[in-house]
C-alpha cells in the first residue's frame, strides 16, 4: 500500500511539491503572526522586569516608561532635586537610580545615572564601575572596548548632532547582559551629564576658551554623590526605584502619585499597551486566517479534482481485488500525508522566520525577543492535523462510494 | 476451475426500456474456454462486470461453484474477486510509477496484510513465463504488447479459478495480439482455470471451446 502511495506521489512530484509549498507558506504566515506577537510581548515584558517602579514628573505614563525602560528619546519634564534626595534617604527604597538622557554616541544612548545602577542591572562582566566624571560603563551590546574613549553628541541617535567637544569619556567597565534596551546604552555619572549640559548653556566663546582646561579637570574629578542628596542640581527626568518589598512598592507609588510627581509600575503600563496591541494582533490573525482559508479551499479543489481524475485508476484497484477500505486508506493517506508534510514544514518555516525577524528586531531595538513554543502551539498543530485528517476524508469518500464498474466506465 | 450458473439474471438501467442483460439460464462447465461475442452495446462488458461482481445484481442469481454473487455485499464480492478472479482488460490498467513486478504484486499486496512467502518468486516466474525479462522495468516504458503481458501475469499470479478478459487483444497489433491470445489460452489450460474472453477477434474466438453470442442483452446459440 505504501509502495503504491509512494509511487503515485513520485509520479506527480511537481504538483505534490507545489501543494506542499502552498500549504507550508499559508501555515508559516499564521505561525509567524502568532509567534512574533508573543515574542514582542514577552520581550518587552522581560525588558521591563528589572524596572519595578519608575518615578517622573507629571505627564504621560506611557512616555515615562518608553523613555526610561526602552530609552526612547523624548523631552521629559524634570523632577525637582528634592524628590531624588528624598527617595535616596527613604528606608523603603533599596536603590533609587536617576536616569538622565539626551546624549548619544553613534546609535548608543548615553544615560546619566549613579553607580547603583550597575548593581541594579546585575553587575559587571568586565572592568569597574565609574569613580570619576569621565568614566563610563558600556552595556553588553555596545561595540566599544573597555579602555576606549568617545565624545558624546547632543541630540537624537543617527541625527547630525552637536558634539560636546569639551567632554571625553573613557569606558572603564561593561555591564552584564540584561536583555533590555539598556544593553545598548552607555552609563555615565549623572553629575557629568549635568555638567556637560550646564557648560552647553555657557556662552560659546567662553566655552571654547575654557575648553582645554575644562576637559582635563572634568574627567579626573571624582564622582561626588553628595550633590544628589541636596537640591543644588537641575533634577532628572526619571528615577528607577528598587523597593525593599512589594508593599513598599505600592506605598511608594501611592505616595509619589501627586501634583508634582508621577509613579508607575512599567509592567502595568505595558499591560495596558498590549491591550491596544491585542486588537492589532486580532486583525493580523484574521488576515492570516483568511489567507489560510483561501489556500485550504484551493487545495481541497485540487485534491478533489485529482481524485476525480483518478476514478478509473481507483476503480481498477478495486477491480483487481483491493478491498474498499484499502482504497479509502490509500486516497486518504496520500492526501493527508501531503497536507501534514505541508503543515509541519510551515510550522518550521514560521518558527525560523520568527527567529530571523526577532533577531533583527532585537538588534534594532535592543529588546531581546524570545521566540518560544508552548503547549498552545502543540494544540494548534494537533488541531490543524485533525482538521486536515477530516477534510481529506471527503475525497477518500468519493473513491469509496463508487462501484468499480462505475469507476471504470467513467 | 470454477463453474458458472446464471439464473433469471436481468439488468436494467434507468431510462432504458429494454434490459441491458436478460439471461434466463446459463451454465458454464468448469475449465471451459468461452468466447463472448456480439456487437458493441450488446452487453459484453455488463456481463463481465456482473460475472466478477463489480456490479450489483438486483434480480436473479450468479453462482460460481454455488457461491451466489447476487446475494453478497460489496465487500464480500471484492474479497471473492480478489480470491477467485483474474482480470485482463483492453487498456491494461497498469499503474505507472511501479515496475512490472510491482504491478503484478500490487493486487496481492493490497488484498492481504502480508504477501505469502512464495508470492514474489511466483510473480517472477509468471513474468518470465509471459516473456518479460526485466521484472524491474517501469511499466510506462514498455510497449503495448509487453504491457498486456504484464497484465496477464498479474491476472494469473494469484492462481484464479476463473480468468476473465475483456477485449485483451483489441488495442494490440496483430503480432502482439496473437502472442497475448496464445498466452491466455495456454495459461488457462495449464492452471485449469475457466476462461471467459469478450472479443471481436475471429482468430481468437476460433481457438476457444464455446462461443456465447450476445445480442441486445440476450444470449444466442
Amino acid at each position: 500500500m505504501f509502495h503504491f502511495i509512494l509511487a503515485d506521489l513520485v509520479r506527480n512530484r511537481i504538483g505534490v511539491v507545489v501543494l506542499i509549498i502552498l500549504v507550508a507558506l499559508a501555515t508559516a504566515l499564521g505561525v509567524t503572526v502568532t509567534l512574533q506577537e508573543r515574542a514582542l510581548r514577552l520581550g518587552s515584558a522581560r525588558a521591563a522586569a528589572p524596572f519595578d517602579l519608575v518615578i517622573g514628573a507629571p505627564g504621560s505614563e506611557t512616555q515615562l516608561v518608553l523613555s526610561s525602560v526602552f530609552l526612547q528619546p523624548a523631552p521629559l519634564p524634570l523632577v525637582s532635586p528634592e524628590v531624588l534626595a528624598g527617595l535616596r534617604a527613604d528606608p523603603r527604597v533599596e536603590a533609587a537610580v536617576p536616569v538622565g538622557f539626551g546624549d548619544f554616541v553613534e546609535s548608543n544612548p548615553i544615560i546619566g545615572t549613579t553607580a547603583d545602577a550597575v548593581a541594579m542591572f546585575g553587575g559587571l562582566t568586565e572592568g569597574t564601575a565609574f569613580d570619576h566624571l569621565g568614566d563610563a560603563v558600556a552595556g553588553a551590546e555596545v561595540k566599544r572596548a573597555v579602555g576606549s574613549t568617545f565624545r558624546p553628541f547632543h541630540g537624537n541617535a543617527g541625527d547630525v548632532g552637536e558634539v560636546h567637544a569639551e567632554v571625553q569619556y573613557r569606558i572603564v567597565g561593561r555591564l552584564a547582559r540584561t536583555g533590555t534596551p539598556w544593553d545598548r546604552a552607555i552609563l555615565v555619572p549623572i553629575q557629568a551629564v549635568w555638567d556637560t549640559h550646564a557648560a552647553h548653556h555657557h556662552d560659546a566663546d567662553e566655552a571654547a576658551a575654557h575648553q582645554h582646561g575644562h576637559e582635563d579637570d572634568f574627567a579626573a574629578q571624582p564622582v561626588d554623590n553628595a550633590v544628589l542628596d541636596g537640591d543644588a542640581n537641575p533634577g532628572v527626568p526619571a528615577i528607577v526605584i528598587k523597593p525593599k518589598s512589594i508593599s513598599d512598592a505600592y506605598n511608594l507609588r501611592q505616595q509619589y502619585r501627586g501634583d508634582t510627581t508621577l509613579a508607575v509600575f512599567p509592567g502595568e503600563v505595558l499591560t495596558r499597551l498590549y491591550g491596544t496591541l491585542g486588537d492589532a494582533r486580532r486583525v493580523l490573525s484574521l488576515v492570516a486566517t483568511g489567507a489560510q482559508a483561501l489556500v485550504a479551499a484551493a487545495i481541497l479543489m485540487v485534491i478533489a479534482t485529482h481524485v476525480l481524475q483518478r476514478r478509473r485508476q481507483i476503480g481498477a484497484l478495486r477491480a483487481f481485488g483491493a478491498p474498499r477500505a484499502v482504497v479509502l486508506s490509500i486516497v486518504w493517506l496520500e492526501t493527508f500525508a501531503l497536507l501534514a508534510v505541508g503543515l509541519l514544514t510551515g510550522f518550521a518555516i514560521g518558527y525560523g522566520a520568527t527567529h530571523a525577524l526577532s533577531q533583527r528586531l532585537g538588534e534594532a531595538s535592543g529588546v531581546a525577543m524570545p521566540v518560544e513554543l508552548n503547549v498552545s502551539d502543540a494544540w494548534m498543530l494537533t488541531a490543524f492535523l485533525i482538521a486536515a485528517a477530516l477534510v481529506t476524508f471527503l475525497p477518500a469518500l468519493i473513491a469509496y462510494r463508487q462501484t468499480p464498474a462505475q469507476a471504470l466506465r467513467s | 476451475m470454477l463453474s458458472l450458473a446464471v439464473h433469471k439474471l436481468e439488468i436494467r438501467y434507468p431510462g432504458l426500456p429494454a434490459p441491458a442483460l436478460d439471461i434466463p439460464a446459463l451454465f458454464i462447465e468448469p475449465g471451459t474456454h468461452i468466447a463472448l461475442t456480439g456487437p458493441s452495446g450488446a452487453g459484453k462488458t455488463t456481463f463481465i462486470n456482473i460475472a466478477v461482481g463489480m456490479e450489483r445484481v438486483r434480480s436473479g442469481k450468479v453462482e460460481w461453484d454455488g457461491e451466489n454473487l447476487a446475494a453478497m455485499s460489496e465487500g464480500r464480492r471484492d474479497r471473492w474477486r480478489a480470491r477467485n478472479a483474474g482480470l485482463v482488460m483492453q487498456d491494461f490498467h497498469l499503474f505507472p510509477g511501479l515496475s512490472a513486478l510491482g504491478n503484478v504484486l500490487l493486487p496481492q499486496r493490497l488484498s492481504r496484510f502480508r504477501l505469502p512467502g512464495d508470492m514474489r518468486s511466483r510473480a517472477l516466474d509468471m513474468l518470465a513465463r509471459v516473456g518479460i525479462d526485466r521484472a524491474d522495468q517501469p511499466v510506462e516504458t514498455m510497449s503495448r504488447g509487453q504491457m498486456q503481458r504484464v497484465a496477464v501475469a498479474r491476472a494469473l499470479v494469484g492462481r484464479p479459478g476463473v480468468i476473465i478478459a475483456d477485449e485483451p487483444t483489441a488495442s494490440l497489433d496483430a503480432g502482439s495480439g496473437e502472442a497475448v491470445a496464445s498466452l491466455l489460452l495456454d495459461l488457462a489450460r495449464e492452471t485449469k482455470a475457466t476462461l471467459i474472453v469478450a472479443t471481436h477477434d475471429a482468430r481468437l474466438t476460433g481457438r476457444l471451446d464455446r462461443i456465447l453470442q450476445l445480442e441486445n442483452g440476450w444470449v444466442r446459440g
